[in-house]
């Protein structure tokens, strides 16, 4: 096996499974919602995604523009994946946020959200997995003895620049401002003015946006089915889980660590090894800090 | 609007007094009185609301001799009492659920015998399935409910020990009843190994975790070639139902034997949940956790030791499957599998025998029987689950309370608006006040309060400031009366600084002996300022208190 | 509904220089009911203590007001508009509403966001789009009233001790375009040096326009120093605090 080849591909998973990771840190954190529907964002995303191109592919004149189609499918993915994700909202978070023992009963609404939204693909898009056209061109990167193919480097460069304005936009702005302290302290946020509920659903399309994008990067490797949600959930909680839930440095870090494992892992051991080793490595580490790298990361003194 | 009221003293008094002033209608003080009597608040009949139904005659002493073996458990809580209205005994069954379950067991008994001939083998296969997953479903609310670990690895235990029962089976030829045994050794040591990181991580971590472990033993048992890669499953394992039975006989003896198993969890539930461990777990609710340590429970290994009996248990059941189903599948750790089990779960109501089992039938009879509807039968299922965990607090089986904590709320907001009306004295207190004329003269006090806040406008005040003292019109007179009666406690009063030059407010202390204290440090040239600053005080504590 | 009203017009006191009028309100937590018909009006410009012993309802009642009770029943006109009646549950449904009407209410505790810098903190306080447009000019103005803040401007909250975080939370709730600030317990836990120094600071503070209602237990942190003192007593507001009250709440001197 090249292990050029391996670490390119773990270095893009990595950074797709980031942008998953730090979705799902940032529901939980600010709404207290460990959204399992994101699995079906991420699938309904990639269908979204898949109409767009078939709708753009059927005009001729833009067949083989990569520079228009790209992008659009692209904002495609990430437009489903908001309104999916303002669907959850409002069906999982809105009418139970204030009730008792919120956080299990977000969780098992939004897993049951999952497994209707999976049926329902299934009925509408049938169990045959679509594939979409290539939305980075075609060229290759040669680093040394490391070949960048294009949609290697296109999605790394797309998700590493999204992921980057995202955060750039929690970091900078007012309703950034509103999103991190609600992640802080939800009952001091309404204190000083801070709807949740609306604030809810600027972080549900922000985290939905995410998955879609992820997901149309990820298809440009993997196919788009119904079930192609789970793995990528799996991944993106494990990497959350890691890094510590809520901690938006702590993702990028298990991200980057969970990638050099996969590759190491696949490398030396075999495929199939790979969730093995991932989940020891989760478990100790988990062991050692039970709220993850963040745990080592975080600054501030517990209240 | 605006009447004139005419100072009747004019005639004797001439020009020492204003013939008239501007004033306000007449209003009728029996209109607050009235309004405030008018109930809007929904009054229910007197009584209590908890119904049971009596039964005639004695029994109390010869229900209670009657004792569950080898406990000491009585069958029925019975209670017995006089009824002085009808001179006679009756009997009350406080807790009626031991006839509820009775019932479901003797239905499930007989079912086999009067399924219809055509439908037999579904129905009977399905039932057996229930039967199967309500064993595991007692065992898996014994984690999350009892020991409150939100463990989603319940499947992956049973499957393990499933593919290990099965794989001993299959390539070591061993018999079937050694399976159960062989599938309970394999859920303990699973149990303790993934009770391991249970020990350290807070609740959504564990159950994210237990998640991924669940996915990391389906993408290994797929893709191991020991385990049927090919051939979608492990098969081929000794089975408990002997050859040559009939059809009937063949499904009669799997659906008796997982009868058993259910019975044999449900005696767990109720040895776990019942007992020693459930009490333990049951005194530290959630986040109070460090009180019941502090209080010298050993809250961690309580847990711990519910979380490995519970694994051992489910081991047990994956052997009884392996036997069942003569292998396994990977199919049992599929992510719907987690659902559906799930959604068993919460449609019935967590940490109860009584919510697993009839949330198992719920979401069984949906999948296994209306199987005519397709890929629908998993969006109803989802639905149901989406809408009991929207609407109830804890699934069907928490619905009485939950209507009985929502109607509480409901009492205690009515009662305050009936507290409203009814005055001053909150009801808590005028229960323990000795003097019931007390009550109403506050009452009266706060009616007579109500209406004279009705009555203070601009014109009035305008009216004392021209003139405080002497002869005023009807409302401005009614307040100043009730000003003057009020107790000597910190009323009002004016005090002279130097006469016809400087006046000061005091508020007079009550006692003999304290003097009274200063209010403000403003002084009044005149005393007529003097008397309308007082009022005014008075006015707007009037209006506030 | 209220939410509608609350975008309109900017916050102003009522006609009648009311700030806050409260009508026959009952709050409580389910099953408990800790306000009982309770009636109280702030004037603007108005500096009002509220002093009761533990358990007699004056967080309730601040907490009735910004809509975090269980259930509540009865009037709150917060500058002329109706705020009461909201049933919030949990952290606040309504709250957000009432506070973009002019409320600033400085909890109990610090309910402070522990992982935002003080200066990121005060920021969040000014979170009414009129204020966040001049946040810095109302951030000069607290740090005028905090001095020792203006060293930590970009240390997390919650690095920070007691008294500089109450200062933190107290600064948030100054930084906001409020008409009626509501302060519940200042002093409490705070040694009595920082507690005193706490106190001057709220006092010292040019009210304008606005009203500030503060809850304490302790008599004689207000005596002489506030505009008017009500005493609480189960759930009802009881006139003008008297030398009987304080000698109520003598023992916690």
């Amino acid at each position: 096996m090249d292990i050029g080849f391996v670490i390119v591909s773990a270095v893009t998973l990595a950074c797709v499974y980031g942008t998953l990771a730090i979705g799902l840190s940032i529901t939980w954190s600010s709404l207290g919602l460990v959204n399992m529907a994101y699995g079906v964002t991420f699938a309904a995303a990639g269908y979204g995604a898949w109409l767009v191109a078939e709708q753009l592919q059927a005009i001729d004149a833009l067949a083989d523009m990569t520079l228009v189609v790209g992008p659009v499918v692209i904002l495609a993915g990430i437009l489903t994946g908001a309104v999916c994700g303002l669907i959850v909202c409002a069906i999982a978070f809105i009418p139970i946020h204030d009730k008792p023992n919120f956080t299990v009963r977000g969780l098992i609404a939004s897993l049951a959200l999952s497994l209707i939204g999976t049926q329902f693909l299934l009925q509408v898009f049938g169990p045959r997995a679509k594939n979409l056209p290539p939305l980075f061109g075609d060229w290759e990167l040669p680093l040394g003895n490391v070949v960048v193919t294009a949609d290697k480097g296109g999605a790394m460069v797309t998700s590493v620049v999204m992921l980057a304005l995202a955060l750039r936009w929690m970091r900078s702005s007012r309703r950034g401002l509103e999103i991190r302290a609600m992640m802080m302290n939800p009952h001091a946020a309404s204190l000083v003015g801070i709807g949740v509920r609306r604030t809810g659903f600027y972080v549900m399309a922000l985290t939905g946006g995410l998955a879609g994008l992820a997901s149309v990067l990820l298809s440009q490797t993997y196919f788009i089915s119904p079930f192609s949600g789970l793995t990528p959930l799996i991944k993106g909680l494990s990497v959350a889980l890691l890094g510590g839930l809520g901690s938006v440095g702590g993702a990028i870090a298990a991200a980057i660590l969970l990638g050099i494992n996969e590759a190491l892992t696949s490398a030396l051991l075999g495929g199939q090894y790979v969730l093995i080793t991932q989940f020891l490595l989760i478990i100790l580490v988990l062991l050692v800090r039970p709220r993850g790298i963040a745990g080592i990361l975080d600054k501030a003194r517990e209240a | 609007m605006g009447e004139v009221w005419k100072n009747p003293l004019t005639p004797w008094r001439g020009d020492a007094e204003p013939a008239e002033a501007a004033s306000d209608p007449w209003r009728d003080p029996g209109e607050v009185w009235r309004a405030k009597r008018a109930s809007s608040v929904p009054m229910h009949k007197v009584g209590r609301l908890r119904y049971f139904w009596k039964a005639q005659g004695h029994g109390e002493r010869t229900w209670n001799r009657l004792r569950y073996w080898p406990t000491r458990r009585r069958v029925l809580d019975i209670r017995g009492e006089y009824n002085p209205k009808i001179l006679r005994r009756e009997k009350t069954i406080l807790d009626r659920r031991p006839i509820y379950w009775a019932l479901s067991f003797l239905a499930i008994l007989l079912a086999p015998l009067i399924v219809p001939g055509d439908l037999q083998s579904t129905l009977i296969s399905a039932g057996t399935v229930f039967l199967i997953y309500a064993a595991i479903n007692l065992c898996w609310t014994l984690i999350i409910g009892t020991a409150g670990i939100f463990s989603l690895a319940t499947m992956a235990v049973v499957g393990a020990a499933a593919y290990g029962a099965a794989a001993m089976s299959v390539f070591y030829g061993w018999p079937w009843w050694t399976l159960p045994f062989v599938g309970a050794g394999i859920g303990l040591v699973f149990g303790v190994v993934i009770a391991l990181p249970a020990t350290r991580l807070d609740g959504f971590y564990y159950a994210l975790l237990t998640l991924g472990l669940n996915e990391l033993c389906r993408v290994y048992v797929v893709q191991s070639r020991t385990f049927g890669s090919a051939t979608g499953g492990l098969y081929g394992a000794d089975s408990f139902i002997p050859a040559g039975l009939s059809p009937f006989g063949e499904l009669a003896t799997g659906y008796y034997a997982a009868f058993a198993l259910m019975l044999v969890a449900l005696a767990l539930f109720r040895f776990v949940h019942g007992k020693r461990l459930g009490r333990i777990l049951r005194m530290a609710p959630e986040k109070r956790e460090a009180f019941a340590q502090a209080v010298g429970i050993n809250y961690r290994a309580a847990r711990i030791q519910v979380f490995i009996l519970s694994s051992a248990a489910l081991g047990l059941i994956g052997g009884f499957y392996a036997s069942y189903f003569r292998g396994a599948s990977p199919s049992l750790f599929s992510f719907d599998a987690v659902l559906l089990g799930l959604a068993m779960l919460v449609i019935g109501g967590i940490g109860r025998s009584e919510g697993a089992v009839a949330g198992t039938f719920i979401v069984i009879l949906i999948d296994k029987v209306f199987l005519s509807l397709g890929p629908i039968r998993l969006i109803v299922i989802g639905l149901i689950m989406l809408g009991v965990v929207l609407f109830l607090k804890n699934g069907l089986f928490g619905i009485k309370q939950q209507f009985r904590a929502w109607r509480n709320k409901k009492k205690s907001e009515n009662r305050s608006s009936r507290a409203e009306k009814g005055g001053e004295m909150l009801p808590e207190e005028a229960t323990e006040t000795e003097d019931k004329d007390l009550i109403y003269a506050r009452r009266f006090d706060k009616m007579q309060r109500d209406y004279l806040k009705t009555i203070v406008s601009e014109r009035l005040i305008e009216e004392h400031q021209r003139n405080p003292l002497g002869q005023h019109s009807e409302p401005l007179e009614r307040l100043l009366m009730y000003f003057r009666r009020q107790p000597q406690v910190d009323k009002y009063a004016i005090t002279v600084i130097e006469p016809f030059k400087a006046y000061r407010i005091v508020a007079l202390s009550g006692h003999r002996g304290v003097a009274p204290r200063l209010v403000e440090e403003k002084t009044y040239p005149t005393e007529a300022e003097a008397y309308h600053a007082v009022f005014l005080r008075r006015v707007q504590d009037l209006l506030e208190y | 509904m209220i939410g509608f009203l609350a975008r309109r017009r900017p916050p102003e006191p009522e006609s009648d220089g009311s700030i806050l009028a409260i009508r026959g309100l009952s709050a409580g937590y389910g099953p408990m009911r800790v306000i009982h018909d309770l009636d109280l009006i702030v004037r603007a410009g108005e500096r009002l203590g509220i002093v009761g012993l533990n358990g007699h309802g004056k967080s309730t009642l601040f907490l009735a007001i910004a809509g975090l009770t269980g259930w509540q029943r009865g009037s709150i006109r917060l500058n002329g508009r109706e705020v009461g009646g909201s049933r919030s549950q949990g952290p606040g449904r309504y709250t957000h509403h009432v506070v973009r009407q002019g409320l600033a209410l400085m909890p109990q505790g610090d309910e402070i966001f522990h992982g935002l810098t003080v200066e990121e903190h005060l920021d969040s306080g000014a979170f009414t789009p009129r204020s966040w447009r001049e946040r810095a000019p109302r951030k000069e103005r607290v740090l005028a009233i905090f001095p020792p803040l203006r060293k930590l401007m970009a240390t997390p909250v919650g690095r920070l001790s007691g008294g500089e975080r109450r200062m933190v939370s107290l600064g948030r709730g100054l930084m906001a375009d409020a008409s009626l600030f509501l302060v519940d317990e200042p002093s409490l836990g705070l040694a009595p040096k920082i507690g005193k120094g706490v106190m001057d600071a709220l006092m010292g503070l040019e009210l304008g326009n606005s009203a500030m209602v503060i809850a304490e237990q302790n008599v004689a942190l207000l005596e002489g120093r506030v505009d008017r003192i009500l005493g609480m007593h189960v759930g009802q507001l009881k006139g003008e605090a008297s030398t009987s009250l304080a000698s109520q709440t003598k023992r916690e001197l």
